[in-house]
């Protein structure tokens, strides 16, 4: 049997030990991962915006999004606990064992949009499976025009990979604003939804894309607003999430429509999205 | 072509039955119930029994099965996986033309994508196909109106059909004909080719009274789905029907939507099961978190009936999903089977 497809663990789940554990947000946490096979290790490239398919033994098997950059970042994944799986992950330490399959995906699209600017709008830990594009496109800066994030969380506490925006902010041309809806005390930044940064930042139009995550209300706001400031549906890409069962497009849980999130997507633009005839 | 009477035709599985596990038609004495099952003696199999109330794509894909055992050792920190997979040699006996097609449907689909399913083609990987035409259609049947019968044209390794006192005896691979050589059966002569040809005729203008409401409406109804040009009131009234039991997709040949589950056991291994799931079940694409982005019965009911009959899903099964055999209809308790949707459009297109 080929279990490694292409680079793609397929059939059996490759044993991957959690390295290091850190604490995000309130329910989120990043786990670095280091696969046991030198082998599989040295061979496991992903792209932005895939998913891996990760199993936690005795639990099951999740589909969950990769934030890490494809060059030069260590292979974690930030997973908030929502569920059967996802609650015994939370419950693992450091040396603990997980299972890994994948990465699936389409990912997202690279080559067509050098040149181009592009603006990221993230709500809560929408930005888990942006924060991927968002390094790759920083490391490769020179071949892009503006990269703006717009970030929106619930309060203060709840908003993702702070330690990561600081950094980035270092780096010249890289614009970030992040809003709350319910400020707490202390909170000097900006309060609203993150529709209402679309404004502050001043986006570009011309010759911009949008990659837009989050919950499917602040989804459908923010790409009302953006498409009134003159954003084409088809310059507007997101990555949809769906329950999966097996990733390799055989067990139909994802199917909308014509379309199977696993392999055809998870990332769409608007315009595709538009004619799937399903929620987000 | 070659033949074999009539009642030494089941040499044929004899002859299997040394070699491979073998599955049949075999009626149930108590209910008189038809099934594709297991069999220990090819005398169990009832070759004129009527088509089986499950088709045979269990023997293919189970409707549980182990996929996949693992322990972990949490303390020693060591994990062990082990895959399992199907590694017997089965032989199908006596499968009609509809089940047959929707074997090639599950081929196509679960070999011929991106990926390819390791665990289905592993079940495939041995297995022999004798297949068996329908010399008169049964009650539900509409599988000339799918172009999936009565008679079938590939995918067997042997096929049968019964000409007067006569089984013709085609050979579809080389498997197949060296088995026949090995039963050192004789060759048919020409003439039989015409009367297979005659059977076939009269096999389809039998259909004419049992299927006459939806002969030839299945492509019209493939144009409308596709194109989306039903209106919302006719799902809503089908998804209205339903009962939500799922049997309509588990009696189905070329069903194959599954979930996978992990299941922990008292000696500390856990089973990974990969079981047979169905779209009209709620819980079907309802993710962490309770968000289910298909709420609505409709909703569900509109998906499986897209899957049998959209172009864009066609072209991942080179034909359509629908087989025509019937079961759907038959064992619906909301008389929503495939055949009396496509009746509900077909009142909505002309009324």
């Amino acid at each position: 049997m080929n279990n490694i497809v292409d680079g793609k663990i397929v059939t059996v789940p490759e044993i991957a030990t959690i390295e290091e554990i850190k604490d995000e947000i309130q329910d989120v946490k990043t786990f670095y991962l280091k696969f046991d096979n030198p082998e599989v290790e040295k061979n496991f490239k992903i792209k932005s915006g895939q998913f891996v398919m990760l199993t936690v033994f005795g639990a099951g098997e999740s589909a969950i999004s990769l934030p890490p950059s494809p060059e030069n970042d260590r292979f974690h994944l930030s997973v908030r606990r929502v569920g059967k799986v996802t609650d015994a992950l939370h419950a693992l330490q450091v040396g603990d064992k997980v299972g890994i399959r994948g990465p699936f995906g389409n990912g997202f699209p690279f080559e067509e949009i050098k040149g181009k600017n592009i603006i990221y709008v993230a709500g809560g830990i929408g930005l888990i499976p942006l924060r991927s594009s968002i390094v790759h496109a920083l490391q490769h800066r020179n071949e892009f025009g503006r990269i703006i994030v717009l970030l929106g969380a619930r309060t203060p506490k709840d908003l993702m990979y702070q330690y990561n925006i600081e950094e980035w902010l270092k780096i010249p041309g890289f614009e970030c604003y992040v809003t709350v809806d319910q400020p707490t005390d202390g909170w000097t930044g900006h309060t609203g939804f993150v529709n209402s940064l679309i404004d502050k930042a001043n986006i570009p139009v011309e010759n911009t894309v949008a990659f837009v995550c989050g919950p499917p209300v602040m989804f459908n706001s923010v790409i009302n607003d953006l498409m009134k400031r003159g954003l084409k549906d088809d310059c507007i890409i997101s990555t949809l999430e769906r329950h999966m069962k097996c990733g390799i497009g055989k067990c139909q849980h994802c199917a909308i429509g014509r379309t199977l999130v696993c392999t055809d997507g998870p990332v769409y633009t608007y315009k595709q999205i538009k004619t799937l005839g399903e929620e987000i | 072509m070659y033949l074999i009477e009539k009642e030494n035709v089941m040499k044929i599985a004899e002859e299997l039955a040394k070699n491979y596990e073998l599955f049949g038609p075999v009626v149930d004495k108590g209910t008189g119930q038809v099934f594709f099952d297991r069999v220990n003696d090819s005398s169990e199999i009832s070759l004129s029994a009527e088509i089986p109330a499950i088709p045979p794509k269990h023997v293919v894909f189970p409707q549980i099965e182990r996929i996949m055992k693992y322990k972990y050792d949490r303390s020693a920190k060591k994990a062990e996986i082990e895959a399992i997979l199907d590694n017997r040699s089965k032989a199908i006996f006596g499968i009609r033309p509809c089940d047959l097609t929707g074997l090639i449907v599950l081929d196509r689909f679960f070999l011929g994508q991106e990926f390819v399913d390791e665990i289905y083609r592993e079940h495939r990987k041995r297995m022999f196909i004798v297949s068996q035409n329908c010399i008169a259609p049964f009650k539900q049947c509409f599988c000339v109106c799918t172009d999936s019968g009565p008679f079938a044209d590939e995918g067997y390794d042997l096929n049968l059909t019964l000409l007067g006192d006569y089984y013709l005896v085609e050979a579809g691979s080389d498997k197949g004909k060296e088995l026949v050589q090995r039963l050192g059966l004789k060759s048919a002569d020409p003439s039989y080719a015409e009367m297979k040809k005659k059977a076939n005729d009269k096999s389809i203008s039998l259909f004419e009274s049992i299927a006459t409401d939806n002969k030839a409406w299945i492509s019209r109804v493939m144009n409308r789905i596709t194109t989306g040009f039903i209106k919302e009131d006719v799902w809503e009234y089908i998804g209205k029907q339903c009962f939500e039991c799922g049997a309509c997709t588990f009696v189905c040949p070329t069903c194959s939507c599954f979930n996978v589950e992990d299941h922990n056991r008292f000696d500390g291994t856990t089973d990974r099961l990969r079981t047979w799931d169905s779209c009209s079940f709620e819980g079907y694409t309802k993710m962490a978190g309770d968000h289910n982005p298909r709420h609505p019965v409709e909703d569900r009911r509109n998906k499986r009936f897209f899957c049998k009959l959209s172009y864009s899903q066609s072209k991942k099964y080179l034909r359509p999903g629908c087989v025509g055999c019937g079961r759907c209809q038959w064992v619906c308790p909301g008389d929503i089977g495939l055949p009396n949707v496509v009746t509900y459009i077909r009142r909505e297109i002309t009324e």
